[in-house]
């Protein structure tokens, strides 16, 4: 048969012309977008790294073992990242204008994962970041506590410590799964004390809906590996020797278990009045009763007050009833020493924190004394 | 095949921005051209954007036709080629945007891209080829569509902001009155067609 | 139906996985733009206003936190439990931040509960004033017409 060699020319042509085309944005795409590296001044001056540049701020922080907090991964939807900017790296981006106040952007404060690293900046970041690190931790144990809080222990790598202060929460994040296509990271406070220097263990309530609790709850699975960035946080005991009025509800035990055994660890718990407000509705709600009935006993200043609101007939339940905030404000009233110095100390749903703030300013406590876990 | 045409190059560009505008009189590039002119920023750069690839495109797309496409007599394949260089073009320009304004980046968005197909691209090489234009005539051509491209957007971006908070009835409002104005500024530039020879 | 790019991206935001682990389509083919303009229709012939219903179930969300995290009897005629978590969702439209507060809603005359519960949040709220979106079909948090009006008693 013979071949006609001129059908071919056709095909050759624009194959050959596209195939130079090519060639031209490959090469253009290996000018334009090689960055070089980027300085990063921060602190001014405390810390200097060098990037490699055209990533995005939050990744390249990362990866000189700098971890800026953040729930989504870096992907813009949670407004987490914040970090001051003080040179010029360009406008505010539109993905990043709905998670600043006008004040903020006024100040510089930019959404890191946004912000893609063209040329040598200077940025601040709070002191506590330069102590995070990450943890490959392995799965340790899974406990249920209530119908729905699961006590998930991890632990560190072999020689691995982690060192932070009761009160503080680390970023726990879970891998793709089903149909979330991508890593996610939620924070959640330690349970486990300071002294546990191998181990992280936190109290993961199932949030309808929650990507990271759904996967906790569904198939997270003893023996697996997790990452866990922190501590973060600035939540903690203040060393006053003041009363310490506490209030908590459902996973916001967590903190209260980690101080109260750092108190312990250090023999400190002895030192002042210790109230504790645990509000749950139901006995099935409430958990580690016997641990906390057991300090109250053992320890004349620890007083352990569990609520139900409304416990039903099978709990046999004798225990003070009612909401949380009205026991609280009972106690104020009627028991507490009115005399002695107060601090309150609150973790729970926002709607709780200010229902119980409201209660205890009531009740003639300075709300500068009053700390609560922020991280809402 | 015809001999190129005899045109002085400074009333060819000329004439290519005014009188043979290639959005007013020729009616090519309309829906960036709609949709971008809503607000002058934009507008300004995709002008900018548009005059580089027109011109650029205009270049290449000869050089193309004229030393591989003829001389290996494909030239029916001009329609493809010509698209693929100007994608490829735009891509170029995409990227170099990116680097050196990201705020004009996000701005243009989508219609970056949708240069492309863009029409009056397009319509500009082909015409090249159909006027024979020389190398420099199809570069000049390109460049003066391009400014043309960009004056109309500015004009229609001036317009519509000036006319923002005017009256305007319910059922006109957003693409009605736009078009009708693009009419009047096509009216204003017929005045002009004829008056310098682009062929 | 050719969909803006604003809608577009609101649709790749409402995915699974993206905003939220179900994300906000549910089982439901249809694009959002037809979805909001069936619930438009399916609203305009039970007779409901959107921003009247929404700001009626913004009410009782809003009393609901009283009960603190606990079911709670609001305007003698419903019980409402509303509940808050951790952390904010962003709109898949991009414009807002929203903190996790959800909230059940049955009516109960006389403080007696009967007929279906409606589970609401800030954010879907917000996404029923806004834009009209109730969300897609068995989507967990979806604004279904009817039932709206049998919980609402309009």
């Amino acid at each position: 048969m013979d071949i006609n060699f001129a059908y071919f020319i056709a095909p050759v042509a624009v194959g050959g012309i596209s195939a130079g085309l090519a060639a031209l944005i490959s090469v253009t795409d290996k000018i334009v977008n090689n960055y070089g590296d980027i300085k990063m001044d921060i602190n001014n001056g405390k810390k200097e790294v060098v990037v490699k540049g055209g990533q995005p701020m939050l990744f390249g922080l990362a990866e000189k073992g700098i971890f800026v907090p953040s729930a989504c991964g870096g992907r813009g939807s949670c407004g987490t990242c914040k970090v001051t900017v003080k040179s010029d790296v360009g406008p505010v981006m539109p993905t990043e204008i709905p998670w600043l106040t006008k004040d903020e952007i006024a100040a510089g404060v930019r959404i890191s994962c946004q912000i893609k690293l063209k040329q040598d900046v200077a940025i601040e970041i709070p002191e506590e970041l330069f102590y995070v690190q990450e943890y490959q931790a392995t799965i340790e144990r899974i406990t249920r506590v209530t119908h729905d809080i699961l006590e998930v222990s991890c632990k560190l790598p072999e020689g691995k410590e982690v060192t932070f202060t009761s009160g503080q929460y680390g970023q726990f994040e879970v891998p793709a799964y089903g149909k979330v296509k991508e890593k996610t990271m939620r924070a959640y406070s330690m349970s486990s004390p300071p002294s546990d220097k191998n181990r992280l263990e936190f109290l993961i309530r199932l949030v309808p809906g929650g990507i990271v609790t759904t996967y906790v709850h569904e198939h997270l699975k003893e023996g697996q590996k997790i990452r866990v960035v922190g501590p973060f946080g600035d939540f903690q005991v203040h060393d006053t020797g003041a009363q310490m009025i506490c209030v908590a509800g459902g996973s916001g035990m967590a903190p209260f278990k980690s101080i109260f055994q750092d108190m312990i660890d250090k023999g400190t718990l002895n030192d002042r009045e210790i109230w504790y407000f645990f509000g749950a509705r139901t006995k099935k709600d409430v958990f580690y009763l016997d641990w906390l009935y057991k300090l109250d006993e053992e320890h004349e200043n620890f007083h352990f007050i569990p609520a139900l609101s409304e416990p039903q007939p099978e709990d046999d339940w004798d225990g003070p009833t009612g909401l949380i905030t009205e026991v609280l404000d009972g106690y104020l009233k009627d028991t507490i020493d009115p005399e002695k110095e107060k601090e309150g100390y609150l973790c729970g749903s926002p709607g709780m924190l200010d229902a119980c703030m409201k209660v205890m300013s009531d009740n003639g406590m300075e709300s500068e004394k009053i700390y609560f876990d922020k991280f809402a | 095949m015809n001999a190129a045409p005899i045109l002085n190059p400074f009333s060819l560009f000329v004439a290519s921005i005014f009188t043979s505008n290639i959005l007013l009189a020729n009616f090519l590039g309309m829906c960036s051209f709609i949709s971008i002119s809503k607000d002058m920023t934009s507008s300004n750069g995709l002008g900018m954007a548009v005059t580089v690839v027109l011109t650029i495109t205009a270049a290449l797309n000869w050089v193309i036709l004229h030393h591989v496409l003829i001389p290996l007599q494909v030239e029916y394949l001009r329609f493809i080629v010509f698209i693929i260089t100007i994608a490829a073009v735009v891509q170029v320009l995409e990227m170099v945007i990116d680097r050196v304004s990201q705020a004009l980046y996000m701005s243009l968005g989508i219609f970056l891209p949708l240069i492309t197909v863009n029409c009056a691209i397009l319509g500009v090489s082909l015409f090249m080829e159909i006027r024979n234009y020389t190398f420099v005539q199809s570069a000049i051509y390109g460049l003066g569509s391009g400014l043309g491209w960009w004056l109309a957007i500015m004009a229609l971006a001036a317009i519509r902001k000036k006319t923002e908070k005017s009256k305007i009835s319910p059922g006109l409002q957003g693409p009605g009155i736009t078009v009708i104005t693009i009419g009047f500024m096509a009216m204003a530039f017929v005045g002009f067609s004829g008056m310098l020879a682009v062929q | 139906m050719k969909m803006s790019p604003e809608y577009r991206k609101a649709q790749e935001n409402m995915q699974p996985g993206v905003i939220t682990a179900d994300g906000f389509l549910g089982s439901d083919t249809r694009n959002i733009v037809e979805i909001i303009e069936a619930d438009e229709a399916e609203f305009n012939r039970l007779g409901m206003d959107f921003d009247e219903v929404a700001a009626q179930l913004r009410h009782l969300l809003n009393e609901g936190r009283k009960g603190l995290d606990e079911p709670i009897t609001v305007d003698k005629n419903w019980i409402v439990t509303t509940t808050e978590a951790r952390g904010h969702l962003a709109s898949p439209f991009e414009d807002g931040i929203f903190r996790k507060v959800n909230a059940t809603i049955q009516r109960a005359p006389g403080g007696k509960p009967e007929g279906p519960s409606l589970l609401v949040s800030d954010l879907s709220l917000h996404l029923m004033e806004k834009n009209h979106f109730l969300q897609g079909k068995d989507a967990s948090f979806r604004i279904e017409p009817h039932v709206v009006k049998t919980v609402l008693g309009l």
